[in-house]
């Protein structure tokens, strides 16, 4: 791997190593000459969590400092929802480096970012295909393990080149397969860190974010009680005690744990269903979460697979959304 | 089907046959992999309802307690589990085999009529299907509603295996699973049960399974795969083969029946039009995917949680076994997996039936007969006949 690949993907092990390497310390964070790291690590949050890719992409040294940087002060903000956003802002910038070295870079630079890339971080072996040089294969299992949680038709394995145990998938294909997990592997780095005793000037720069951008991220609270009328309709028929489809069970269930509501309480949701008892549910609702089974956490469904189950009830106040889950967002803008 | 109306001498009789076939044959219930971490269920005569979440250290454990208890059915779990006896939300999944069921009561054959019969759901009496689609009546108690039992012959049997062939070329082919890694097994009644041993399979979840049901059975292909798209004013299409070419899987399939390849833009083109544009090719296609697809039960093969027959063990809907194929071209269903004993008993015939087992073709009119105890246990478990 060489240095400029670690300037664009300075979340892999060895941009860690070489931080260890260049015997770097916290505390040099409060030296006037890092002023520029800190303040494009503030840029590069401040973007990332208005939904867009940083596209700056300097020296190594310099991107992995602010990366590191980066990560250490949506850690000490503190605000799950934003570091979410800006996992997936990552994700979504190296998946842009990703998607063009594999259309551009040579066969042996390929095969070294599969090694380091897929392999090392997700455990997916990817080839050249041999047929065709713009071409990749994937082993099939590798590949529902994955595609299997995507809803796009043309992801079902019927729509897909299949030979001999592996799917043939281009570029763009290939880098969308681990998109979601590049934005958890950065979730859960975060996440896992303990921080030392920061330099004020991190601290100061943490907090004039949270206060800057906390408030983007309040309604969750605020507007709980103020759900999307598909919600609405279910907890109304499950709290006369009438009996909900499985499918509006389901979506009572992913939106009540996209809003951030506690296992404890989705459970109690469910205790005037004629067939309710805690423990099942309780299983349900972790499974769900991503706490059980497969460990996958379910989305909420779309607005489209509600209509089609007739479990929409949509107002005005729905125009626009394509998920239940934006219902509140949208309204709370206003 | 052997329930709670079976007569008591006809579930004295089974027992008897059953407990002799694992008395006699202990070492032919096979030993599952990880016999500890699996779920053993079972059913027994004359009750309904099915006993779960045991577990057994080994399996001379099991041979002795298929003896003493003598189930008319016996299970196991595909999956393996941290804690085989908890409740299933506790049990922890460590994984399933996945597993194929092709059964030939799906696959809609023209000669089932000709031998399949109706029992009377109150009574049990028993008559042959008949020709024309009458309201059900019973000649002996005037009940309304009926089963129907099926007895498969040859062509059945033939027509399974076909399918078995079909799922096994998709498998070693497109999948490219190891042809060491699939068992095949008669189920012991009318279809055939294959397994893939195959640890990256083994943990897919439910989703991928399904994934995998439709890619088998032809289920979800979309015209753009092949390089048919819709313009943008509905019936018109444009012919664009995808980035990867259809020199493989189900592209090919359909290439080769189509007669086309990455070439053929314009004889493509004029197919999708002589269909009649986009949306009629569509449904061409579709029917073409299904016919080359295998007709597999999609539940069971996304069901990470079930219970199976277990091999080696009686299919109490029949009396035969369900055994390994090591050879699926010569394998007979009804010499070689009809393993009871053969000692004389007597029984009462309800309608008369025409079947053929250990290469001999029994066809009974009278009311009563003397049958080896294979043959006599094959119609009790059928529901046309009662032990005398």
């Amino acid at each position: 791997m060489g240095t400029g690949d670690l300037a664009k993907y300075p979340f892999l092990g060895e941009a860690g190593d070489y931080l260890r390497q260049s015997g770097f310390d916290w505390e040099e964070l409060g030296r006037p000459d890092m002023k520029d790291i800190i303040d494009r690590a503030v840029e590069r949050i401040e973007i990332g969590s208005a939904g867009d890719i940083y596209d700056k992409l300097g020296r190594y040294e310099v991107e992995i400092l602010t990366f590191i940087v980066s990560l250490i002060m949506i850690k000490s903000v503190g605000l799950d929802p934003l570091l979410k956003k800006y996992a997936l802002a990552e994700a979504r910038r190296a998946e842009r480096f990703l998607t063009d070295d594999l259309r551009k870079q040579s066969e042996t630079q390929k095969r070294s970012l599969f090694a380091k890339i897929f392999d090392d971080l997700f455990g997916v072996k990817i080839d050249l295909a041999e047929e065709d040089p713009r071409l990749f294969k994937v082993r099939v299992t590798d590949y529902l393990a994955r595609s299997s949680h995507f809803h796009e038709q043309e992801w079902k394995l019927i729509n897909r080149l299949v030979n001999k145990g592996y799917v043939y998938l281009d570029a763009d294909e290939t880098v969308r397969l681990v998109r979601n997990e590049l934005s958890v592997l950065i979730y859960d780095k975060v996440k896992a860190m303990t921080l030392p005793t920061l330099p004020p000037v991190i601290t100061d720069k943490a907090n004039a974010l949270r206060t800057k951008l906390g408030p983007r991220y309040e309604y969750r609270s605020h507007t709980a009680s103020d759900y999307p009328p598909c919600v609405k309709h279910a907890l109304e028929v499950m709290n006369k005690g009438d009996n909900l489809p499985h499918s509006a069970r389901l979506m009572l269930a992913t939106y009540m744990l996209a809003i951030g509501k506690p296992v404890d309480q989705i459970v109690a949701l469910f205790q005037n269903a004629p067939d309710f008892n805690e423990k099942i549910t309780r299983y349900q609702v972790e499974h769900l979460a991503g706490m059980k089974g497969s460990m996958t956490k379910y989305s909420v469904p779309s607005c489209e697979k509600l209509r089609n189950e007739n479990l929409c009830f949509a107002t005005e106040e729905c125009a626009g959304i394509i998920n239940p889950v934006q219902f509140g967002r949208k309204k709370s803008k206003k | 089907m052997i329930e709670e109306k079976v007569l008591a001498s006809s579930v004295v009789l089974l027992r008897s046959c059953f407990r002799e076939y694992y008395f006699r044959s202990t070492k032919t219930v096979e030993e599952p992999a990880k016999i500890e971490k699996r779920e053993i269920g079972y059913t027994r005569f004359g009750q309904s309802g099915m006993v779960r979440h045991l577990s057994f250290g080994s399996i001379r454990e099991l041979a002795a307690f298929l003896i003493k208890e003598v189930p008319s059915d016996v299970y196991c779990s595909n999956a393996c589990y941290r804690f085989p006896t908890y409740a299933m939300q506790e049990k922890q999944w460590l994984g399933a085999e996945m597993i194929f069921d092709i059964d030939g009561k799906d696959l809609n054959l023209p000669c089932v009529p000709s031998h399949s019969y109706l029992l009377c759901v109150s009574c049990r009496a028993s008559a042959p299907v008949q020709e024309g689609k009458k309201p059900y009546s019973c000649h002996s108690c005037g009940g309304q509603k009926a089963e129907v039992v099926s007895i498969p012959c040859g062509k059945c049997v033939e027509s399974s295996k076909n399918e078995v062939r079909k799922l096994i070329a998709f498998l070693t082919g497109d999948l490219g699973i190891n042809q060491d890694s699939i068992r095949v097994y008669f189920s012991g009644n009318n279809g055939f049960h294959i397994y893939i041993d195959d640890p990256a399979y083994s943990l897919l979840e439910p989703f991928a399974r399904s994934d995998i049901v439709g890619y088998l059975s032809g289920m979800g292909l979309m015209a753009e795969s092949i390089g048919v798209r819709k313009n943008n004013t509905g019936n018109l299409s444009i012919i664009k083969f995808p980035r990867g070419g259809i020199a493989y899987g189900w592209r090919n399939r359909i290439a080769q029946k189509l007669r086309i390849d990455a070439g053929s833009v314009i004889k493509l083109r004029n197919i999708v039009d002589q269909k009649g544009g986009y949306p009629s090719f569509k449904v061409e296609l579709d029917r073409m995917a299904k016919e080359m697809g295998v007709r597999i039960d999609p539940q069971v093969t996304t069901d990470i949680h079930r219970v199976f027959r277990m091999p080696g063990t009686l299919n109490s809907k029949s009396g035969l076994s369900k055994v390994k194929c090591t050879d699926l071209d010569s394998f007979d269903p009804f010499l070689d997996a009809c393993l009871l004993g053969d000692n004389k008993v007597s029984v009462k015939i309800k309608t008369p039936v025409k079947f053929k087992l250990r290469h001999k073709n029994y066809n009974i009119s009278k009311e009563t007969a003397e049958l080896p105890a294979f043959a006599a246990i094959y119609l009790i478990c059928k529901g046309l006949a009662e032990a005398y």
